[in-house]
């Protein structure tokens, strides 16, 4: 697609194979790299922002619980960008399974089972991508760019003119609003999901096939991967994640929100790319991902606090995203020797192939 | 020289239709902005002086001087791995030497690339076809230099159609100038690849196994071709690797073995045998097996294939293979050879016919479940199907055996990991920094090592190795041979799939020659020889 | 010399009146595997039926209505499928749009600002931000979809400056009425001008050096390098030209509607509407194949679909779903459809040739 990736000169015999390098060595770094950026900025704002130093430890903490829900999406999405295919549906389906959830509490349904069943709701729209990409063979971008209009559709439709509000205090509590000491519940539980996603990718068998598809797929499939089956799972794991997020959605405003959708897809896909994913798969590690989380997160809450306006916030993030982008493309020693090459390529050789004077 | 005789002989066989298309007569007027220098007229010799090419430490083709002169079909044989593509890659561009020149006509000329070679008249149709798809044949032809109409932005389409199919009548090829690519068979698509060096006024033209892809009656067709550019003092040079073919169109041929040009000679000089003899280095008879021959009393049979079918690559085939046996599979490119692998590892899906293990039947096979059951196979183009390249050796040695990475508990233990990599690795002699190392940085050889220790981890009882020292520098493959050797001496059943005569004469114990999808033939023991299979297949010609 | 014979042209090959009823077979059934022709079919039939079961439906008021309605994201479609072709994809035309529309409707309201000054101002916007798009894809290397990702939020947030929280009503009649006037009954000005710059699309994709270049990066971008096309140049200037459509677009939405906000252009799904009357016109993502025509026809359709649903009292809510499925069906019908499965044989796809 961009011109790096489909230039001549990656791969081939022709080009020379660079010093050891690891892939280990440049993922780590990166995530370094975001790990810095994260302790300067919320430095940054410690200084410079009164108002966010006042909050405190258990006020910066709490301002956690308005952007882990993107980070939810964000884990799912990761998953599936590992592989090399893209979820647009993310958003749609998290307000889905959070309007879902409210209507069949709202029929009389116990809420602990309204969420179950919203879950579910949400791994079968994430098995019907999934089916799409793996039985028919179809790109993931386009199949879920129609699926995210149905589901949002749905969602929108479920949801009535007045969509449900008022839950169980319990619930909210635990998925909403609630604390143990200074620790949001939310802050927890993302936690606790954070940790099982990542040992998911970096240590099971599942998630090694996972990333072996991004690298290679064929190769993956000559190797004894069973791409179809793990392609789908991710699908419908990426499912399941937003359908819990659109449940931490619904906890934490204390309503089911229909229209939540579009805003959390691209903050998502954005902390997955500057977590270091690769968005053609195989690269990247789901710990700068989860860092991306915090990194994106207190940097529009900060901003938020400071006085700027949302979509200045957001304008801020599309800019952070493109400068990472370019010190990643910078750092990345490799990308940055194809580059110069392509250019020499294009710009050097006809000039050069010249005929030279017989000696 | 005798060019204008020459290019008068031409013009006459082709009739008014194509004075349109010929190369210097194809556009007049002030169409072509190309620069002036150094383009060739008909009739350009094309030299290249003690060229040197390695890659990742591996020399592939060491001081070869070569002449490809006007009027010519110019041969280029060898064994795999021998340095034919290569040299002419680097005659086309495509590849820089490391050292040594090229000299087209009086003048040196350095530094090429694809398009610059172009620029001065030097085309490699590729073995391959690599058309736009989408777009149609005269787009194709014309991609690069579309002839501009007289707002200069604006393309002018109907000169291009018409000078489309006098390029195409020339070729032979009686298609639609519209239609696209992708509605061609692989045979046409060729000769649009051939058209287009026309097209590009290039005279300097090089077939890279343009043959392998087609039947012998398409090839036919393309050899009717290049004898008539022949005749019009083209300066062609060509590569196949069926013999009979090389003997037939060719005016000379220069031998290749192990990157260095052992002879070059006119074709009146040489016939099969010494060809052969001079490709492979030896007389036919002279290197030693590289084991003992096999007894297979007592043996288990543990591969047995039945009837297998999968049209339209192949049918019926038959075959088994026992403990501690190997088996070769002869063929050319195309006959069927990794296609037959591919369906028993249950990557292609079988039309009928029965593959069992150890006398039991594998049923609904997948990569998994084959490997699973003790089979594993070795792909034969390791870049696409192998190695995963931007990962680390490690994780590309342990990439088969994943569900069996972590035993106790749901997670892989990375220690238990490293220890399995590095006794496989260890047990194949993968040469690299360390285990972290990313395998693209390794040479083919041992990148082909860490492929086998892969699968040694499996723990398998039959391996199929397709091409297993293709990309291979000379030392490593003999390694492999021996790997091979051992593994079978340990008990493993072999299945070896080479193009490779000679290869498959000094490690196999049993040969079945492979012919358009057919079984044509099995030999064992001592009538393993390159002589025996080389008849076989190539269709019970003879060399 | 031998000939190779095409494997489509075989059959037909004898004379007599069967043959030539079997060439006339082939040549319909040749037309009706385009997706033009279909689109075609699929708007007369939906509007066939729908005037049949409607009474109100065929009425030129409602013909016009129509047209008028889908030229906005026909202008921006075409931009995109000119991306598309060059196997990119815009993400960021929702935001051009609404720049272009705020920031001449502001001085239009408060200064009257001529018209024709305004339309000018709106392009020049429009090729600006492009130009934004093809640095960061074609000269920084960025990933397209991320690339225009990233300038999604950042033009959003332009966009929301520019309005400081206020929004751009009442525009001159001037303006306004330039949105309704119509050349016949039936027939608006604003489809007038979408047809012109269809025309000038396929005209510059077809017959121009450029456009054919398009195609051939899209095809294989590095065949296309091999074979001399300057591929970051022609990259670069697609976006540009999608900016600049995507800009002219936000000119018309204000003449249309009159108005303008902090979110014109994303809240009617622009973005995702484009991409997905491309994909309907059967444009693929992974580059070099589809055209305008197709785009324009599948903008067309997606307004008169829209429209059926409104007018048989089917929900507002419903609109993207029904987009959603008509783009599930159009990449169906692609899959089933295209020759190239025949052609390549691989067992399996490789994840790169997937557009992203």
């Amino acid at each position: 697609m961009s011109l790096s990736a489909t230039s001549p000169l990656g791969t081939g015999p022709a080009a020379k194979a660079p010093r050891a390098q690891t892939a280990g060595r440049q993922e780590a770094r990166w995530v370094a790299t975001v790990a810095v950026l994260l302790v300067a900025l919320l430095a940054y704002f410690c200084i410079a922002v009164p108002d966010f130093r006042d909050l405190g430890v258990s006020g910066i903490l709490g301002l956690s619980e308005q952007f882990l829900f993107t980070g939810l999406i964000a884990l799912g999405e990761a998953l599936v960008i590992l592989t090399g295919e893209i979820d647009l549906s993310t958003g749609a389906m998290s307000s889905l399974s959070g309007i879902v959830m409210a209507a069949l509490w709202q029929q009389g349904i116990n809420i602990w089972l309204a969420v179950v069943l919203a879950l579910i709701i949400s791994a079968l729209g994430g098995a019907i991508n999934g089916l799409f990409v793996t039985r028919f063979g179809i790109a993931s971008l386009l199949v879920t760019l129609g699926t995210q209009f149905i589901f949002g559709s749905v969602a929108t439709a479920v949801g009535g003119n007045a969509p449900p509000y008022n839950f169980p205090k319990a619930f909210v509590r635990l998925a909403g609003t609630g604390s143990v000491g200074p620790i949001p519940n939310e802050l927890i539980s993302f936690a606790v999901i954070a940790v099982v996603v990542w040992l998911l990718v970096a240590r099971t068998r599942y998630g090694r096939g996972l990333v072996l598809i991004g690298y290679n797929r064929a190769a993956a499939r000559y190797a004894g991967v069973n791409v179809q089956r793990t392609l789908f799972s991710s699908f419908v794991i990426c499912g399941v994640l937003a359908g819990a997020a659109g449940i931490f959605v619904s906890g934490y405003y204390n309503a089911a929100r229909d229209d939540i959708g579009n805003s959390l897809l691209l903050p998502a896909i954005t902390v997955v790319v500057l977590g270091g994913v690769d968005i053609f798969g195989g690269k990247g590690r789901m710990s700068g991902v989860i860092l991306a989380v915090f990194l994106l997160g207190f940097l529009d809450q900060g901003l938020l606090i400071r006085g700027n306006s949302s979509l200045t916030a957001t304008m801020v993030e599309g800019i952070v995203l493109v400068l990472c982008l370019m010190l990643k493309i910078a750092l990345d020693r490799r990308a940055g020797v194809r580059l110069k090459e392509s250019l020499q390529r294009r710009f050097g050789s006809a000039r050069r192939a010249a005929v030279l004077p017989d000696t | 020289m005798p060019l204008l005789l020459v290019r008068n002989k031409g013009l006459r066989s082709q009739g008014p239709a194509a004075t349109r298309g010929h190369p210097d007569r194809a556009s007049g007027g002030d169409v072509d902005r190309r620069p002036r220098v150094g383009t060739p007229r008909v009739g350009t010799r094309y030299e290249g002086r003690s060229l040197t090419k390695s890659f990742d430490g591996a020399t592939v083709l060491s001081q070869v001087d070569i002449t490809f002169a006007p009027g010519e079909v110019h041969s280029v044989v060898g064994e795999n791995g021998a340095g034919k593509s290569t040299l002419l890659k680097i005659m086309a561009g495509i590849y820089q030497p490391d050292s040594g020149q090229l000299v087209l006509g009086e003048e040196r000329v350095g530094g090429l690339s694809p398009r610059s070679a172009q620029q001065l008249g030097v085309y490699l149709v590729p073995q391959e076809p690599a058309l736009m798809q989408s777009l149609s044949v005269t787009e194709n032809l014309f991609v690069g230099i579309l002839r501009r109409g007289r707002l200069h932005f604006n393309v002018d389409w109907r000169s291009m159609k018409q000078e489309a199919s006098a390029y195409l009548d020339r070729v032979g090829l009686d298609v639609d100038p519209e239609v696209r690519a992708e509605e061609l068979s692989i045979a046409q698509q060729q000769l649009v690849e051939c058209a287009r060096a026309l097209v590009h006024r290039c005279t300097v033209i090089y077939f890279d196994e343009p043959t392998s892809p087609l039947t012998a009656k398409e090839a036919g067709t393309l050899f009717e071709v290049m004898k008539n550019l022949r005749a019009d003092g083209y300066t062609l040079g060509f590569i196949s690797h069926r013999l009979d073919e090389v003997l037939a169109i060719s005016d000379r041929v220069t031998v290749l073995r192990d990157g260095k040009r052992v002879s070059t000679a006119l074709r009146s000089e040489v016939e099969g045998p010494s060809l052969v003899k001079a490709m492979v280095g030896r007389e036919l008879t002279g290197r030693e097996r590289v084991r003992p021959p096999f007894d297979a009393t007592g043996r288990k049979e543990m591969l047995a294939v039945e009837d297998l079918t999968s049209e339209p690559s192949f049918a019926g085939v038959s075959f088994s293979v026992r403990e501690g046996e190997v088996l070769g599979l002869a063929g050319l490119v195309g006959s069927g050879r990794t296609e037959i692998a591919e369906t028993i590892f249950g990557l292609r899906p079988s039309d009928r016919g029965t593959v069992r293990l150890e006398g039991r039947r594998l049923e609904h096979r997948s990569p998994r479940a084959c490997i699973d059951a003790g089979l594993v196979y070795l792909p034969e183009d390791r870049a696409r199907h192998g190695i995963f390249a931007d990962v680390e050796v490690e994780r590309n040695v342990t990439a088969g055996v994943i569900p069996h990475l972590a035993r106790y508990g749901p997670l892989v233990k990375p220690v238990a990991e490293r220890d399995l990599a590095k006794q496989a690795t260890d047990r194949t002699g993968v040469r690299m920094a360390s285990l972290d190392t990313l395998i693209k940085a390794l040479s083919g050889g041992n990148q082909q090592r860490a492929m086998l220790s892969r699968w040694l981890l499996a723990a398998p009882k039959v391996a199929i190795f397709d091409e297993p020292t293709r990309g291979v520098d000379v030392g490593a493959k003999d390694d492999i041979y021996h790997l091979v050797a051992q593994l079978a001496e340990g008990g493993l059943a072999c299945v070896f799939i080479s193009s490779e005569l000679s290869e498959l004469a000094i490690t196999c114990d049993r040969v079945i020659a492979m012919y358009e999808g057919h079984v044509v033939g099995e030999l064992s023991g001592a009538e393993v020889t390159d002589a025996n299979l080389g008849s076989l297949i190539v269709g019970a010609h003879t060399i | 010399m031998t000939t190779l014979p095409t494997p489509a042209a075989a059959p037909a090959s004898s004379g007599g009146p069967i043959a030539l009823a079997g060439r006339f077979g082939d040549i319909v059934l040749g037309l009706l595997r385009r997706r033009e022709v279909q689109l075609i079919v699929a708007i007369l039939g939906l509007f066939a039926i729908c005037s049949a079961l409607h009474p109100q439906f065929g009425v030129p008021s409602n013909i016009a209505f129509i047209l008028a309605d889908s030229v906005t994201i026909m202008l921006v479609s075409v931009g995109q499928t000119i991306v598309v072709l060059g196997r990119g994809i815009d993400l960021s035309v929702s935001p051009i749009l609404g720049i272009a529309a705020v920031s001449i409707g502001f001085p239009a309201t408060a200064s009257h600002l001529n018209i024709w000054l305004a339309l000018l101002i709106a392009l020049v916007i429009g090729v600006g931000l492009g130009i934004g798009n093809g640095v960061l894809v074609s000269v920084i290397g960025i990933p397209p979809i991320i690339a225009t990702l990233a300038t999604l939020t950042i033009y959003g947030g332009v966009q929301f400056i520019i309005c400081g929280g206020y929004s751009v009503i009442n525009v001159p009649a001037v303006y306004t009425n330039f949105g309704i006037a119509t050349l016949l009954p039936g027939i608006p000005w604003l489809i007038v001008i979408g047809i012109g710059i269809v025309v000038l699309a396929y005209l510059f994709l077809t017959r121009t050096v450029t456009g054919r270049s398009v195609y051939a990066v899209g095809n294989n971008a590095e065949a296309a390098f091999r074979a001399g096309i300057p591929v970051r140049r022609i990259l670069f200037t697609t976006y540009v030209i999608c900016g600049l459509l995507a800009g002219l677009a936000g000119f018309i939405y204000l003449c249309q509607i009159g108005s303008a906000t902090s979110t014109s252009g994303s809240d009617g799904n622009t973005n995702l509407y484009s991409i997905a009357a491309a994909l309907i016109g059967g444009t693929t993502l992974i580059g070099g194949r589809g055209g305008p025509i197709g785009s324009a026809l599948g903008a067309v359709f997606l307004s008169e679909a829209l429209q059926a649903m409104i007018s048989f009292r089917v929900n507002e809510l419903w609109d993207p779903a029904g987009v959603g499925v008509l783009i599930l069906i159009a990449v169906v019908a692609d899959r089933q459809g295209s020759p190239v499965r025949h052609v390549l044989r691989r067992p399996f796809r490789q994840p790169a040739e997937v557009a992203k």
